[in-house]
């Protein structure tokens, strides 16, 4: 049986516009990505794979085309909108972890729950639930400059799961890692996949990171040539 | 997220206290110096509100420019004995009261009154803590509060006046406006401290009837040239032209200082949405709506401006105590009323959430992507 598409982009294009100077980041591209799927967006620098994961994370709108997800045109929408899709739908996990500094492991990773209007104890409560998922249940009360890169990703995989969206999103999780964690980290988010059948994008560089997924996305020059 | 808004403040805790420091001072200044201008109001209203309102004041004319305090406060010529006579015989007049007024260090006044005309001086109601009246052949001196603690002497004392020696016969309780800071004495023995030749600095008249007052106005400063008539509602007038200068000075000060607090707040808190500005990306790109931004800005803003006006509050307290007890020896005219204090937190608040609406602003246009990219 087919699997219903999450992501269904139309002839999507993004042109950045500095100084007068036009900079195609993608060019007409089309691709869809079917719900519960583990797909690697790979390509060198300048690809367009980033911008391409932000109209898909509903970080950015397009230039043109449309971007439909699970059924609906998000590409129009407005801010607010957009901040609404994002908090319901889709869980971040980032290169540089992106944690707010004077927040603890908790309430960094509350704290979607709490812009959802959810009562801080509530939030707390899952947070703490998730913080013990990820083997954080000793690090819970510590900021993140009191932890390690690999702690720091766990929060913030911790904070991607908090409202239990249908998509997780990484920009290079392993990025900022050793080897070993970063391993760790990716066994992590696969296991994430296996378990609850969340649709997980990855976006790198690494080659032997990308081939860990069943489906690798090749960009390059603004397009998915593969 | 109050709780959020409150840990930030407390993380950043050198900034907070740089952007509170401007909203304190201004509530302090605000505070301070509308303490003064309040109290001064009461004290004009509840020493004219004991006078009757038909009382007519007789002085020696004296130019506007030189008033610097309230009625025969200023060393002013005395009106002679004889235009006191020829005053007290003006057709309508019930009765005519001379008073004696003098100066005394700096801020008291020695009036020397008739003991049984002291009802048309406001201060027959006035309740005694220690001695009594003199009687009107009486050598003694009655002290307000504040001259008495100023002088630290108390009844069977004495205190100079002219370089004589008087006798405390009496001492009002304290809290009774403008008397806290008078030494009253009866008119033949201030006649006699003061070699005043049975003159007065002031006559008080009490007409017959009260439609009478301005044509006996009218007929003193025909009569007598050098002489100005002042009727109740003509010393309100010009107390009040007084206490309005000062409020006036008050506003200017406070404005002033507002001005630079609110540019303050603007500045640190500008400053501190574009130190957060990752920070603030984070937020967007995880989920925050920009009303959410807002709404945090807007509540570190409050948390500062509730926390530094009501500092200010208990330090501007302590400033009018200070006032009042070490530099106007225990005197209530610097005044805190319910209204003043409440006001200026309510002006302290609001200042700072229109300073913070322009960061906040900023605060919610920030890019998720470009604050995330860490650029």
């Amino acid at each position: 049986m087919k699997k219903e598409n999450i992501f269904d982009l139309r002839d999507v294009s993004k042109v950045y516009c500095m100084k007068g100077v036009e900079t195609h980041a993608l060019r007409n591209v089309n691709l869809t990505i079917a719900k519960g799927e583990y797909a690697a967006i790979i390509g060198p620098s300048g690809s367009g794979k980033s911008t391409l994961m932000h109209i898909m994370g509903c970080l950015d709108t397009p230039t043109s085309g449309k971007l439909i997800l699970e059924g609906e045109d998000v590409s129009e929408m407005e801010d607010d909108e957009l901040a609404h899709v994002r908090r319901e739908r889709i869980g971040f996990v980032f290169q540089t972890y992106n944690l707010i500094p004077g927040l603890t492991a908790i309430e960094n990773v509350s704290l979607p729950m709490r812009f959802n209007g959810i009562g801080k104890g509530e939030a707390q409560k899952r947070a703490i639930e998730l913080l013990n998922k990820v083997g954080l249940s000793e690090r819970m009360h510590h900021k993140p400059s009191e932890m390690s890169g690999g702690e720091q990703q766990r929060v913030a995989i911790a904070r991607s799961l908090v409202n239990d969206p249908d998509i997780i999103m990484a920009d290079e999780p392993t990025g900022n890692l050793d080897s070993k964690t970063g391993i760790e980290i990716m066994d992590l988010i696969e296991e994430l996949h296996k378990n609850t059948g969340k649709t997980v994008i990855i976006v790198t560089h690494d080659k032997k990171l990308s081939k860990r997924a069943p489906r690798q996305i090749e960009m390059l020059d603004g397009k998915p040539v593969r | 997220m109050f709780d959020i808004a409150v840990r930030e403040l407390a993380s950043h805790r050198t900034r907070t206290i740089l952007t509170a420091m401007g909203i304190f001072i201004a509530i302090t200044a605000i505070v301070s110096l509308g303490s003064i201008s309040t109290g001064l109001n009461e004290l004009v209203t509840s020493t004219t509100g004991s006078i009757g309102a038909d009382t007519i004041f007789v002085m020696k004319h004296f130019d506007m420019s030189d008033m610097s305090g309230p009625p025969g406060s200023q060393s002013i010529e005395d009106i002679s004995a004889e235009e006191v006579a020829e005053i007290s015989k003006i057709p309508g007049i019930k009765r005519a009261v001379p008073v004696i007024s003098r100066q005394i260090g700096g801020m008291f006044e020695v009036d020397g009154i008739d003991i049984d005309d002291m009802d048309m001086f406001g201060v027959e109601g006035l309740e005694f803590e220690e001695g009594m009246w003199p009687d009107n052949d009486e050598k003694g001196a009655v002290l307000g509060k504040i001259v008495a603690n100023s002088f630290d002497v108390t009844v069977g004392d004495t205190i100079l006046l002219n370089k004589k020696e008087v006798e405390v016969v009496g001492i009002f309780e304290g809290e009774s406006g403008s008397y806290d800071l008078v030494v009253l004495v009866p008119y033949e023995y201030a006649n006699e401290i003061y070699e005043a030749d049975r003159g007065a600095t002031q006559i008080m008249l009490e007409p017959v009837d009260i439609s009478m007052v301005d044509s006996i106005k009218s007929m003193i400063e025909d009569e007598h040239e050098d002489l100005d008539a002042m009727t109740m509602e003509d010393a309100l007038s010009m107390m009040e032209e007084m206490t309005g200068t000062l409020n006036i000075m008050t506003f200017g000060i406070g404005f002033i200082t507002s001005l630079v607090a609110a540019i303050g707040i603007i500045i640190t808190m500008y400053t501190s949405v574009v130190e957060r500005r990752q920070q603030i990306g984070i937020m967007k790109a995880t989920g925050a709506y920009g009303r959410t931004i807002l709404i945090q800005i807007l509540e570190e803003g409050l948390v500062i401006s509730l926390a530094s006006s009501l500092l200010a509050l208990v330090v501007s307290f302590f400033f009018v105590d200070m006032i009042n007890n070490v530099l106007l020896g225990g005197a209530s005219l610097a005044l805190i009323t319910p209204e003043l204090a409440i006001g200026a937190v309510m002006y302290g608040v609001i200042l700072t959430m229109l300073a913070s609406l322009y960061p906040a602003r900023i605060a919610v246009r920030t890019d998720p992507i470009k604050a995330i990219r860490g650029n």
